[in-house]
């Protein structure tokens, strides 16, 4: 297109500047253009400041010249043979006539010529400041673009880096509570697994105590049905018997003697199978049936 | 700024500290595991006597073997061999606990014998504890019945029973062959030890029977080459005849007052049982049946006899209240035969014979289930007595003709022949309790 408009140019600003030169046909375009020009600043500048300068006083100019070049060949329509004196005078007159156009097209031909050359350099000249502003337009669309864009990268960037931060925060929350609860299940599980587990070897570690106790136990003679003491122990981790307390006793002196004698005795006491039920003190009662 | 972190520091710690603190105080109520003990074992308690101090080796009255040999003869006790000892601890403050958890005794006994007297200790060897720390004034020549007392005190501190060792037994040993036999009726301290001959005779010498309090002895003897019964002071070794009459004069008892005896007489024509009051020699029928009722044993409360009766036709022990004599009961009814009642210091329990599978055996019943257990396991025993403490009864038992003692805890965990010289031994009889105050 705008190899199209540069190949073309010359011949078609000629006969505008022909008629713009007489007519100010130009001037008038020059006030339109100049008028329209504001509006079209508001749009995107880098394609309005070529279209007036090229298409629409090209469109002008195309339109005028044909107008013109279609009136010459009407006088040479009339023969007028009866009047050769006046047809030779008026054939001087048309001579004169036609060298005065001829001068005259000559001279505006010549000034056709250096206009269209100070056109030209306007026209480059302008193109050049239009290719410039262009340039420059361009480049600080360009660089406001650019920014824009980068504003917007950067805003994007950053309302990506936001929202994926804030959903990165809900799934580690997400993730958080699930590992939280799942691991409440597998606790919730697991103590009740062990709790189960545990009762079996409960069960184990109390028999065994027990049988430890009666083994060592050597009745004596006032221990009958009825008796009943009761010892607070504390072992330590190995079954070591730390402490012995008399609690709430019906017995003699020689009972306390030997319930209290039975439990060092069975010192270091046996361990529970699952060191978890191990406890560091015990309430043993004695109470003995006949 | 920094107050505020500050200040909410010390708040997070004083909680930690009440946290702390009302978890410590919430532990004791919470963690506790209740274990309920309702047997024990009968073992012979492990406990080391310990050779005393200031006696040489080889001294006249070893006093911790005499206290060791009557504390294993109990039946309730194990004393540690010696030569187990790794230690000679005389004295409490010397005692290395350790040593004698190692050794598995549960109690230890030290002491030294000194110019007038034994001093002892008794320690917990489980515990740490010390439980007798005495010193008994006595002679060189009362060391061993020193040691008794010691092994009396020793006893009755772990059993809650008081020691029989200080008391005697009273039986009767025959020695040679028909017709030059020898009889005499001994007492002899509890262990057979100091065996001294009450009455030496010719003819049979039978059924001897402690007073109540311990004083006098009343005893058969066929001595007039008939029965007649006979009461003795061992002080004194004073003695009267107290009952000669027609017939059978046998098995003579003493009343809980010590003023009657219980005898079982034929003079009647029958054997039956009479009571006689031995100030005033009244003499009162208590049985009249065409049985034979003998071995009479009076009851604590001196209100009923307790005796053997073949009324049934088997020998079974039967009851009679004194004052409906008509009206006896019969008290056993376990086995084919049941002989020789005699009751328990306590009264709670009846010694006898019986017929247990084929073999006639120690046995006591209690009077209140009428249970009967039988304590022992030969094939011929006869006349048990309780010792004064109810701890053990000692008995007759004839092995290959020829009787020896023996003694069974009352529980039956125990048995235990007494070694003698005195040749073929019978009717032992043990002597009560001096009465006390």
């Amino acid at each position: 297109m705008s190899g199209f408009l540069q190949e073309h140019l010359r011949p078609l600003a000629g006969a505008a500047g022909l008629h713009l030169a007489l007519v100010g046909l130009l001037a008038l375009a020059a006030l339109r253009w100049t008028s329209s020009q504001p509006p079209v600043e508001l749009a995107i500048q880098g394609y309005v400041v070529e279209a007036p300068v090229t298409s629409r006083p090209a469109a002008s100019s195309r339109a005028a010249p044909p107008a013109e070049a279609a009136r010459p060949p009407e006088p040479v329509a009339e023969p007028p043979q009866e009047r050769r004196a006046e047809e030779a005078a008026a054939a001087e007159r048309a001579a004169e006539l036609q060298r005065e156009r001829r001068q005259a097209e000559e001279r505006v031909a010549q000034e056709r010529e250096a206009q269209l050359t100070r056109e030209k350099a306007a026209a480059d000249q302008r193109k050049a400041e239009a290719a410039e502003a262009k340039h420059k337009a361009d480049a600080e669309a360009r660089r406001k673009a650019d920014a824009e864009a980068q504003r917007q990268k950067v805003e994007a960037a950053e309302v990506r880096r936001k929202s994926e931060a804030k959903a990165q925060a809900e799934r580690d929350a997400k993730a958080q509570s699930d590992r939280e609860a799942e691991l409440q299940r597998a606790l919730a599980a697991e103590e009740e697994g062990a709790a189960v587990a545990r009762s079996g070897v409960m069960d184990e570690y109390r028999s065994l105590l027990v049988q430890t106790i009666e083994r060592n136990w050597i009745r004596p003679p006032s221990a009958r049905a009825g008796l009943q003491c009761t010892l607070y122990v504390t072992q330590a981790p190995g079954g070591t018997v730390v402490d012995v307390k008399l609690g709430a006793c019906n017995g003699d002196q020689v009972v306390r003697e030997s319930i209290t004698t039975a439990v060092y005795k069975s010192s270091p006491l046996p361990a529970p199978r699952d060191p978890r039920v191990f406890e560091r003190r015990l309430e043993i009662v004695f109470k003995p049936t006949e | 700024m920094q107050s505020i972190p500050g200040a909410f520091g010390r708040g997070a710690t004083a909680l930690a500290l009440v946290a702390a603190s009302l978890l410590l105080a919430a532990a004791p109520a919470r963690a506790q595991l209740r274990l309920d003990i309702t047997q024990g074992v009968r073992d012979a308690v492990p406990i080391a006597v310990v050779p005393f101090g200031g006696q040489a080796e080889g001294a006249a009255t070893d006093v911790a073997a005499v206290i060791a040999n009557d504390l294993r003869m109990s039946g309730r006790f194990a004393p540690l061999e010696r030569r187990d000892m790794v230690a000679r601890p005389t004295a409490g403050a010397d005692i290395r606990y350790e040593d004698w958890r190692l050794l598995k005794s549960d109690f230890i006994v030290v002491g030294r014998v000194e110019p007038d007297g034994v001093s002892f200790e008794l320690h917990n060897v489980r515990t740490g504890a010390s439980l007798l720390v005495q010193r008994l004034p006595s002679s060189e020549k009362g060391l061993r019945a020193t040691a008794h007392r010691i092994a009396d005190l020793v006893f009755e501190r772990l059993t809650g029973l008081p020691g029989a060792f200080s008391t005697r037994i009273a039986y009767v040993a025959v020695d040679g062959r028909p017709p030059a036999q020898r009889y005499r009726l001994i007492v002899a301290d509890a262990d057979g030890y100091n065996p001294r001959t009450t009455l030496e005779s010719r003819e049979p010498i039978m059924s001897p029977a402690w007073s109540p309090d311990g004083q006098n002895l009343a005893y058969v003897s066929f001595e007039g080459k008939a029965s007649a019964i006979y009461v003795q002071r061992l002080a004194t070794g004073e003695r009267r005849r107290v009952s000669a009459r027609a017939g059978i004069n046998g098995a003579p008892a003493w009343s809980p007052d010590g003023r009657k005896l219980a005898l079982t007489l034929s003079r009647d024509g029958n054997l039956d049982i009479y009571t006689l009051e031995l100030a005033t020699q009244t003499l009162t029928r208590v049985t009249a049946d065409d049985a034979i009722d003998t071995e009479a044993e009076w009851s604590r409360d001196g209100q009923s006899l307790y005796f053997t009766s073949d009324r049934a036709g088997n020998a079974q022990v039967y009851r009679v209240a004194l004052d409906q004599a008509r009206q006896a009961e019969r008290v056993t009814f376990t086995n084919g035969y049941n002989a020789r009642p005699r009751l328990s210091p306590d009264g709670k329990e009846l010694a006898m014979i019986t017929l247990d599978r084929g073999g006639y055996r120690v046995a006591v019943m209690d009077l209140a289930s009428r249970n009967l257990r039988v304590l022992t396991s030969s094939r011929q025993d006869d006349s048990p007595s309780f010792a004064p403490n109810g701890a053990l009864v000692i008995y007759a038992t004839r092995e290959g003709g020829r009787g020896s003692l023996a003694t069974a805890s009352s529980d039956g965990a125990f048995q235990q022949r007494l070694s003698s010289d005195q040749g073929d031994v019978r009717d032992p009889a043990w002597q009560p309790f001096a009465p006390r105050g």
